[in-house]
């Protein structure tokens, strides 16, 4: 109902109905005070033309005659006293549809050899009324057709006229800044139009071009970063060589060594996600989940040693092959593992399901829920865990977001689960 | 030995230098495309670290001219650049090995004796160190006729040790190089001391004396 031709529609019907109720009324008033005025102008003609032609040569005996054969002029005797000279509305009994009917009457003054009498001419008013209904309906019905009519060249012309503005709507709705794919819109002839699509234009293109640069930075940011990296790291190991460094040297060695091993491992991170986000993975091939897990855990048996961990593989029954960047899955396993082992607790569980199309990692670990809202953003850390670079979700999520994957967090049974949605 | 180090950033070259002449690796530097390409026709060397991004050119472009004269020299290349992509061009190419920026100094130290070691042993591929005798290609370490039975993890931080004699390793460092790619992930180095723990433990059941001594607070070290 809220679309614009709906609404220009509605406007247009409510007018014309508006215009329908207020005009008939008084297209029949302005039609009968017309018609009234041509009455009233026949009936002064008529005295006249009376005053005229007749009066002069009448006689006292022609009067009964003359009033015989003239149904609407008649000589009245000077026995009623009616409103002089001024026409009148006045009802008479007719005898042929034998009913009283409206007559316009005008009474004047008149002497036939020196006697008083009076005229009378009137003139009657029921077929002007019929007159004037007819006509009256017959501009109703040309009012209503020509509505109709302008309601159907409306709706057609304005959907004719909007169609650049829903095509250029369209293709908005289509767009996608991540897939950089910059939308054609149509050509129109319309100046309003033109300005809309070559304003879209503009913005898209600023947007694509700052969206490109921002991708470019980071990658180029984290590439500028690696070398400087590799100088810090490798002056460290040189400085490690150097004989009788005490104990306090060696421990803030220690802290330098962490720092910087997190320091490369953020950026390395930071690395891996540009170059999803600019489509340097686009290979797949068909991946085997099941074999892929079997493979990995044993890498994180040691991890989950140190913790004491139970490791629940529940996959050796299923079966789940997809297509995928077999890199990025490998990320996405390992990451999703290595964050279940991380969270955990002392003594704790990781259960490892397969679903259909579905993968299921739940841990157990703090006992809230992980802020949904946040996890799967960058940097927005929601444990203390010092070690974590705050970027192993969005990996995560930017790599099911380029295979069209869907990724969920739940929090069941006081377990952490997440699952992946091939 | 003769290292070549073709770096632009003079401090990674200087600190590499640094941290291999310990080990009678003398080195020489080439820090552009040009230098670079006007050594390895000058001379000969017994491994060349070679960046890829030069100023004045591409690093594969010396690759590609070593091997098209048929030179024996082994080449680890030491590049921001990561991607599987880019390793695989450089190995196709001909190259030794590949090591993505940041590197640890003893990572690359070990990787470079492993290179040297296969350049110039051949297929035989032993090592003796001492009494120790290391096998690469059957991956067993023996005193005399005595096998020792170590893991693969056990093995391979054997390798790493005595690519890295007399120097001191951090714990982290080898934690790293234990679980590859993952390791920089992990949070918990626990599971090194273990396997070092081990590892000490076997040689000297076999024989061996006592190499490696725990760094107070930063690690272990290989002194023999």
């Amino acid at each position: 109902m809220n679309k614009l031709i709906n609404k220009t529609l509605f406007y247009f019907i409510s007018i014309a109905i508006l215009l329908l109720v207020i005009s008939a009324p008084l297209f029949y008033y302005m039609m009968e005070r017309l018609y009234l005025e041509d009455v009233n102008e026949s009936i002064l003609i008529r005295k006249d033309e009376f005053k005229l032609n007749h009066l002069p040569t009448l006689t006292f005996n022609d009067i009964a005659n003359f009033n015989r054969f003239n149904r609407d002029v008649q000589i009245l005797g000077d026995t009623i006293s009616p409103i002089q000279d001024q026409i009148s509305l006045q009802y008479f009994w007719d005898k042929v549809p034998n009913e009283s009917e409206p007559y316009q009457v005008l009474y004047t003054r008149i002497y036939i050899q020196n006697e008083h009498y009076w005229l009378m001419v009137r003139m009657n008013l029921v077929e002007s009324e019929d007159l004037i209904k007819t006509l009256t309906g017959l501009y109703l019905t040309i009012l209503f057709i020509l509505l109709v009519v302008l309601f159907l060249i409306i709706s057609v012309v304005s959907k004719k006229l909007w169609s650049p503005f829903y095509d250029t709507l369209e293709k908005i709705d289509d767009f996608n800044l991540e897939q950089s794919l910059f939308p054609q819109f149509s050509k129109t002839k319309t100046e309003e139009f033109k300005q809309l699509n070559s304003g879209l234009e503009k913005l898209i293109k600023q947007n694509l071009d700052a969206y490109k640069t921002q991708k470019e930075f980071t990658e180029n940011a984290s590439h500028e970063l690696q070398t400087p990296l590799a100088v810090f790291r490798s002056k460290l190991d040189v400085l490690l060589q150097e004989p009788g460094l005490t104990e306090n040297q060696a421990t803030i060695i220690s802290s330098l060594y962490d720092a910087c091993s997190r320091l490369a491992r953020i950026n390395k991170n930071l690395l891996l996600l540009s170059k999803i986000e600019n489509q340097y993975f686009t290979e797949k091939t068909e991946v085997n989940v099941v074999k892929l897990l079997q493979e990995s855990i044993p890498y994180f048996n040691e991890q989950a040693q140190a913790k004491n961990l139970k490791i629940v593989p529940d996959i050796a029954h299923s079966e789940l092959v997809i297509l995928a960047n077999k890199g990025l899955i490998e990320i996405l396993i390992n990451n999703l593992l290595l964050n279940a082992i991380r969270h955990n607790y002392q003594n704790g569980k990781v259960q490892i399901e397969i679903k259909l199309n579905q993968l299921i990692i739940s841990n157990t670990g703090s006992p809230d829920p992980l802020d949904l809202n946040k996890l799967f953003k960058r940097f927005s850390k929601t444990s203390e865990n010092a070690h974590s670079s705050g970027l192993g979700l969005a990996i995560i999520y930017e790599i099911c977001e380029m295979h069209g994957w869907k990724v969920n967090y739940q929090f069941l049974d006081r377990s952490h689960t997440f699952s992946v949605t091939f | 030995m003769k290292i070549l180090i073709i770096e632009d950033e003079k401090e990674l070259a200087f600190s590499i230098s640094e941290y291999l002449k310990t080990e009678n690796y003398r080195c020489e530097f080439a820090f552009t495309f040009a230098e670079a390409f006007s050594k390895i026709t000058t001379y000969e060397y017994d491994c060349i670290l070679l960046d890829l991004m030069l100023p004045g050119g591409d690093g594969l472009k010396i690759l590609h001219e070593l091997k098209q004269n048929s030179r024996q020299e082994g080449v680890i290349i030491i590049s921001a650049k990561d991607s599987l992509q880019d390793k695989i061009d450089g190995l196709q190419i001909g190259a030794d090995d590949y090591l993505p920026k940041p590197f640890h100094l003893s990572e690359l130290s070990a990787r470079i004796h492993s290179v040297i070691r296969r350049k110039q042993f051949g297929n035989t591929n032993k090592i003796q160190v001492n009494e120790l005798q290391i096998d690469l290609l059957s991956k067993i370490a023996s005193i005399g006729t005595v096998t020792i039975p170590l893991t693969k993890k056990e093995f391979e931080l054997l390798l790493y040790f005595i690519g890295n004699k007399n120097r001191v390793i951090s714990r982290s460092v080898l934690a790293e190089h234990l679980s590859g790619d993952m390791a920089d992930m992990l949070d918990n180095h626990d599971f090194v001391y273990a396997h070092v723990k081990n590892l000490k433990k076997k040689l000297s059941e076999g024989g061996s004396e006592e190499y490696i001594k725990t760094v107070y607070g930063l690690g272990y070290r290989w002194e023999s």
